[in-house]
């Protein structure tokens, strides 16, 4: 007995070692790349070129320290936030949306297509053929069809999250163990709709996150790409931005996107971790 | 040593399940393997019959086919007198490897076979509870099967199996993956079950000392293809003695039967 609350101790403090050394290394990193940074935009003429730490630093606080009126869509009244809150707002009236619609379609999609052989058969081949477009390629249709503002941008997000969360329901339910769903059958799951809910969706729910999880940090990477072709938000004003350029603000953005991400990574990690405990 | 060669020496009663004549194939590298090649026998009401043969004798097929998870090529199964179509709630089945539904507790996973369809007892709750009771895993009934030991699992898979109350309790090997000493304890444990319920047992295993250990009957099975060798029913009073000179004979007499004299397992 006292050997083990001995020994567990110890493996305690021997965690909370490697944990600091770990966080002092991270740090030692960053430091580098600060350094290393600095000194780059330091030497290199003309100075717009690169926009040093610190001016990057005060372009962003300058993000929260001005307002912005943007549009609602849909509802078309206006809102006056921080800068910086205002495009990420904007971002995210098109990244949201298409983001969880996508999202959706893809999973269900998915879901039936992995539970279905015959549906699977009809459209393997389609879909061999649309997968490897890239997202951003649909833009032209974005375009001519919605037009470069919130519903076209939407639409590309749509198609990104699409795929991604396709793939991850598909693989989900086409792995669910036979014998699972053999146990359900004598334990009176009749209907295939009752299995596909009761096994199938449960089994494949991890595969099922990962796959959002996933489309989260690619839909950030198309919503900018769709925003430089000039949908409103803060990859429009990365690009407006260094069109005037004012490097450290494109900075301070892309600085945005990337707290943005993180927060919503972090967000879903934990959601995920409750959801699947019994991993 | 009682020996019959007949399934249907029963004449005056329907038995529990008949299994008729049952042949079946499968597919295996575009070769088709004969796994149950005429199988005949019977289990009677509230009887623990234990199939017992090499692996690969199709035990399992057999087994597969009473559950309605397969479909015979020729003969049939019936349950009192009526063919299995397809799996149902009045047949309880027991996995080798658990098949627990890794996403639900041990409460969820017991749970599982009351809810379908709507709710058939009166307290779904306290029926789960006495079922856990009974296999005698409280204090684990919000642990995923994850935390549990072999044993453990297969204690759920048990519960779980009797939740709906069936009349028929069918089990694949369900001990095979447990050690020694477990296994003598889940023995014991399955045999106060079996008496409590009142179940028709069909128990599949590769070894004989444990089908001497739980059965009123043996069905010894061949391999290749798999054949009903010889039926025996064992007369000996429960709980059963392994050191015992008429428990040796029966297990002596069934590896005789198996005609391997040393080892009958795959």
């Amino acid at each position: 007995m006292s050997i083990q609350t001995d020994t567990g101790r110890h493996a305690e403090s021997v965690w909370y070692a490697s944990d600091l050394k770990r966080y002092l290394r991270g740090l030692g990193g960053l430091t580098v790349f600060l350094v290393v940074w600095w000194g780059g935009a330091i030497v290199t003429q003309p100075s717009y070129l690169i926009p040093t730490p610190t001016e990057s630093a005060w372009a962003f606080l300058e993000l929260f320290t001005t307002s912005t009126e943007i549009v609602v869509p849909v509802f078309g009244m206006n809102l006056v936030l921080p800068t910086g809150a205002a495009h990420l707002t904007e971002t995210l009236f098109h990244y949201v949306p298409g983001l969880l619609v996508g999202a959706v379609c893809g999973i269900g999609l998915g879901l039936t297509m992995g539970w279905s052989g015959r549906l699977d058969d009809w459209l393997r081949p389609l879909i061999r053929i649309l997968r490897p477009i890239p997202p951003l390629a649909w833009i032209v249709f974005a375009i001519v069809w919605f037009g470069i503002h919130h519903t076209g941008a939407a639409f590309i997000v749509f198609v990104g999250a699409f795929w991604i969360n396709f793939y991850g329901a598909y693989g989900g339910v086409e792995g669910v163990d036979g014998e699972l769903t053999d146990a359900a059958a004598t334990l009176g799951v009749e209907r295939d709709l009752s299995m596909l809910k009761l096994v199938a969706l449960p089994n494949a729910a991890p595969q099922i996150l990962t796959g959002f999880r996933t489309s989260i940090g690619r839909c950030w990477m198309i919503v900018v790409g769709a925003e430089l072709f000039g949908a409103p938000g803060v990859g429009y004003e990365i690009i407006n931005a260094s069109n005037n350029l004012a490097m450290d603000t494109s900075v301070a953005y892309m600085l945005l996107i990337s707290l943005a991400f993180l927060c919503m990574d972090v967000g879903f990690r934990l959601f995920e971790r409750r959801l699947l405990a019994w991993r | 040593m009682a020996l019959s060669d007949s399934p249907s020496t029963t004449a005056d009663s329907t038995p529990k399940i008949a299994v008729e004549n049952v042949s079946n194939a499968y597919e295996s590298g575009g070769e088709s393997v004969q796994a149950l090649s005429d199988v005949s026998f019977s289990v009677d009401d509230g009887e623990f019959c234990c199939v017992v043969g090499p692996s690969g004798c199709g035990k399992t097929t057999l087994l597969r086919t009473i559950a309605g998870l397969e479909r015979p090529d020729s003969g049939s199964v019936l349950v009192d007198g009526e063919p299995v179509t397809g799996p149902g709630l009045d047949r309880g089945m027991v996995f080798q490897e658990y098949a627990l539904f890794p996403w639900r507790t041990v409460r969820g996973n017991i749970r599982f076979g009351l809810d379908r369809p709507a709710c058939g007892c009166s307290d779904c709750e306290r029926r789960v509870q006495e079922l856990v009771d009974l296999v005698g895993l409280d204090g684990f009934e919000d642990a995923y099967p994850k935390a549990l030991s072999g044993g453990m699992k297969q204690r759920v898979g048990i519960a779980r199996a009797i939740a709906p109350d069936p009349e028929i309790l069918l089990m694949d090997e369900p001990f095979g993956s447990v050690d020694a000493r477990t296994r003598d304890r889940l023995h014991a444990e399955l045999l106060d079950i079996w008496a409590e319920t009142d179940q028709s047992v069909v128990f599949v295993t590769h070894d004989i000392d444990e089908a001497v250990t739980l059965a009123d009957k043996i069905v010894v099975m061949d391999s290749e293809p798999g054949t009903v060798r010889s039926t025996l029913s064992v007369d000996l009073s429960r709980p059963r003695d392994r050191t015992a000179t008429s428990f040796v004979d029966y297990v002596a007499h069934i590896r005789d039967e198996l005609g391997s004299p040393t080892e009958t397992n795959c």
